[in-house]
């Protein structure tokens, strides 16, 4: 047959057969040992998340983001109090586009987008302002998040945390949260961190609501429940059965809070309760006179276009890291 | 289910308490009271004592406090039958200070203050300011004060404030003695001269003349018998009832030919419908006879004291506006976005979905107010009108608002049916299907689209109810006078009985969208029942 001209025919070695073949011993600890490839998963995170060539395009502008917002400032020494007022007594020198600002103070970086009211630096305000928005959005994001998963997590496990919970959840929902925000920014006299407080006092429920319903669909899982019925405690059923679960949730979760504070911060200043910093919302609010004059539009969209491009961002990378950190994807 | 709907509604009703509670501990207590006087010009205008007694008035009518001149006590004590009113003129005529006072006036006033401080009131003597000491003459807003208030506390002021909620017109509502007070039941109503055919209840002793009746607007049939008070504004609309300023109408004065009932025919912009008891207007009782008016103003026009009617204007109301805007937008949010997001689902990783993603991610990242911008300058640069002029309305000027409304929400339809439409296409039945040898049309019309259109049933009436709320930002930029500003105005402006008034009637909304999303989800699918005790 065809088929046995592939087999080798051992003869042809000119071996013994005790050359050939040696005994081995019944290893039972060899035998429990899985032959999978090694996994790391926060490799495997990466190796998925870079797998998309515009991740990188989009890590690249972040990095250009951060350094804009925090360090340009640090090395212009910008100061809030000094720097926007040099030239408000210049009349000239208000209300510039760029390339008349360019051609009025000579080129340099601080005059690519023209000048303001007051003859400040546009370009140079705008990333101050982003700094102290994207600090907001991080800080808050981070405490409603913690707080919100912390709580989530025990309100999905426990029914009786459950009942209380939900009685809580839709009192204080239905209380406006522009109400609750402006009542304590009034009270604490606006400054950040009011605003850090007002927003994160009761923004956690949001949160902590998601992370309970998710976790009530997977604790009842089968696999769960064997691991109960085997004996595991309740804190390693959270943290190795679910949370790693969950990890992709919260990752899209930050992903789409972050931005949201920004926004939210921008919708606040408008309406009037904004914090007494100039912030990228605080900007926009006074800059939006300026809009539909053919003139000095530039003043408004620009810091316009600047946060939404800052929003986009930080919500694409976070929506793609979250898609990276789900392990259903690490095949 | 009928079961569970009750205990339902039963715990919306304690949530909507409470929530009403936490937001009168939060305005009444966080926020400082003398606040409320920063945008009244009444306010800035009086000086000295007078601006004290004057918030202490203010404090009582926006239920911060009781208070209790020492002339209202006077006044009481006589209707009462404890003073003569002769004595009432000598005790009223009190001194610059305590120790000018006569002996007469030291004694009511003592007993005054003993009576009150015993129920728990706080005294307050406000001495005259004297400008010159020779001539006696008082500054401006200088001359003495007494009296005395008390603190209201959060669950008496929640007690009042439910109590007042609904107010059922009654025949004894007028105090004058008349005759034959009733309801009375027609076929004709007489202002359409008594021969169309148009039923109404009419009431003699009520508040309101007409307390059910049919007209021309909508909705055509109109009650008076209830009267909704959320509570009284002033700033948003001074000394109007948060409830009145939403549904009232606005705009310019509509004058048309009116047959007055004493038969007076002239040009006028008053709805008679409306008309209200207003004592002393068309005739007084001298405790004998009816003495009926000399002005001939409503002598001509009137056969009664209800005098008391609103203007016809030319514009919705406030809802009205927010309602029409966000009904139509919502309409064509579903309309359009639910078909994009099957579309994206149907075509997952192709072009059709990149597209819509992109979409998606610029409706959920960029800030609101930057896209609700850029939209109205589109528009502007294709010629719709940006500013809505309410007496002069155009079908054109609704485009902008209700794209603004719009656009954002097919955004959010189409992530969440993409996304549940992914999730069943994954599901084992839909595989079964499928190796049953049914198409992709029917696989994806008949078993996925069923499946994952559930739960976005869950918002319809949600979003249907929602629409009265009105857009904040939407409604400024292109000056919609709708609700959407309300609440946001009355919390600039300190209005704290607004701002109550308009947090209960949110969250009666909200409340109730929750209630018939549960059922309107049950009705599409039979799997869902609030009977079992399985659940």
């Amino acid at each position: 047959m065809a088929e046995n001209d592939k087999l080798v025919d051992l003869s042809e070695f000119g071996l013994s057969d005790e050359e050939l073949f040696a005994h081995y011993d019944n290893d039972e600890m060899e035998s429990e040992r899985i032959t999978a490839p090694r996994y790391s998963y926060w490799k495997s995170v990466f190796r998925v998340f870079f797998r998309k060539k515009i991740n990188i395009f989009f890590i690249v502008l972040i990095s250009l983001i951060i350094v804009f917002a925090y360090i340009y400032p640090l090395i212009i020494r910008y100061d809030p109090e000094v720097d926007p007022w040099k030239f408000v007594s210049v009349s000239e020198a208000k209300h510039l586009n760029p390339a008349q600002a360019v051609s009025y103070h000579g080129f340099s970086i601080h005059w690519i987008l023209g000048s303001g009211a007051q003859g400040q630096s546009t370009f140079d305000s705008i990333w101050y302002g982003s700094s102290i928005s994207i600090s907001l959005a991080l800080i808050c994001a981070a405490i409603n998040m913690f707080i919100g998963i912390l709580i989530g997590a025990v309100w999905g496990f426990s029914k009786k945390v459950d009942i209380v919970m939900t009685e809580i959840f839709n009192v204080v929902g239905n209380v406006p949260y522009v109400l609750i925000i402006s009542v304590l920014v009034r009270i604490l006299t606006g400054s950040f961190w009011a605003l850090v407080f007002a927003l994160t006092i009761t923004g956690w429920l949001g949160i902590a609501y998601f992370i309970r319903t998710q976790v009530i669909i997977i604790r009842d899982r089968e696999y769960n429940l064997a691991s109960k019925c085997l004996g595991t405690s309740i804190f390693r059923i959270a943290m190795r059965n679910i949370l790693p679960f969950m990890t992709s949730i919260i990752m899209t979760l930050l992903a789409t809070e972050i931005p949201s504070y920004i926004s939210y911060e921008v919708y606040l200043s408008y309406i009037g309760i904004g914090m007494k910093e100039m912030s990228l919302g605080k900007i926009i609010e006074s800059t939006q006179p300026f809009m539909f004059v053919k003139a000095w539009g530039f003043e408004y969209w620009s810091p316009v276009v600047i946060a939404s491009v800052i929003t986009v961002v930080l919500y694409v990378v976070g929506q793609n890291l979250g898609d990276a950190s789900d392990p259903r994807t690490h095949m | 289910m009928a079961k569970y709907l009750l205990n339902r509604i039963i715990r919306g009703i304690v949530s909507v308490v409470i929530v009403v509670a936490v937001v009168m501990v939060l305005l009444f207590t966080l926020i400082d009271k003398n606040y409320i006087f920063m945008n009244d010009p009444v306010y800035s205008k009086r000086q000295q004592n007078d601006r004290e007694a004057y918030k202490y008035q203010c404090w009582e009518n926006y239920g911060y406090l009781e208070y209790i001149p020492y002339s209202e006590y006077l006044e009481e004590l006589e209707r009462e039958g404890g003073i003569s009113r002769e004595d009432r003129f000598a005790a009223a005529a009190f001194g610059y200070t305590a120790e000018d006072d006569t002996e007469i006036v030291a004694r009511y006033v003592k007993q005054y203050r003993e009576k009150y401080e015993a129920e728990g009131f706080t005294f307050v003597r406000l001495d005259a300011l004297v400008q010159n000491k020779a001539l006696g003459t008082l500054m401006n807003g200088g001359s003495p004060k007494i009296f005395v208030y008390r603190n209201t506390p959060v669950l008496v002021r929640l007690w009042k404030y439910f109590s007042h909620l609904i107010t059922i017109d009654n025949i004894h509502y007028v105090e004058d003695p008349i005759e034959d007070r009733g309801l009375t039941f027609t076929l004709f109503d007489p202002l359409y001269g008594g021969k169309k055919f148009s039923p109404a209840i009419m009431g003699n002793g009520t508040y309101h003349k007409y307390l059910l009746y049919f007209d021309g607007t909508f909705p055509f049939i109109h009650q008076n018998l209830f009267t909704i008070s959320l509570g009284e504004s002033y700033s948003i609309n001074t000394g109007v009832d948060v409830f009145t300023t939403m549904v009232q109408t606005q705009g310019s004065i509509v004058k048309s030919e009116i047959t007055f009932p004493a038969g007076y025919v002239g040009q006028a912009s008053v709805d008679l419908h409306t008309a209200a008891y207003s004592a002393g207007s068309y005739s007084t009782w001298d405790g004998e006879k009816w003495v009926v008016t000399t002005e001939k103003y409503y002598a001509d026009r009137y056969v009664d004291n209800y005098t008391l009617v609103e203007k016809t204007k030319a514009s919705l109301s406030k809802t009205g506006f927010s309602f029409t805007i966000g009904i139509i937008s919502t309409f064509i949010a579903y309309v359009i976005g639910i078909p994009l997001g099957m579309a994206m689902a149907v075509n997952k990783d192709r072009f059709i979905d990149k597209l819509g993603t992109v979409y998606i991610i610029f409706i959920i990242a960029v800030p609101s107010l930057a896209y609700i911008f850029m939209f109205r300058a589109i528009g502007k640069s294709i010629g719709l009108p940006t500013t809505f002029d309410v007496d002069n309305l155009t079908a054109a000027m609704y485009v902008l608002p209700i794209a603004s409304l719009a656009l954002p929400s097919i955004g959010g339809f189409m992530k969440w049916v993409r996304r549940y439409m992914i999730d069943q296409m994954n599901s084992d039945y839909v595989k079964f299907a499928r190796s049953g040898g049914l198409t992709e049309r029917e696989v994806f019309s008949k078993h996925i689209l069923k499946n994952a259109i559930i739960p976005i049933t869950h918002g319809i009436p949600g979003a249907i109810l929602g629409a009265v709320v009105g857009g904040i930002i939407t409604e400024s930029v292109y000056s919609v006078p709708g609700t959407g500003g309300m609440l946001v105005k009355a919390i600039n402006f300190y209005d704290n009985g607004s701002v109550i008034g308009l947090t209960l009637f949110y969250t009666m909304l909200s409340v109730i969208s929750l209630i018939l999303g549960d059922i309107v989800m049950a009705l599409v699918d039979p799997r869902i029942s609030y009977t079992s005790k399985g659940r």
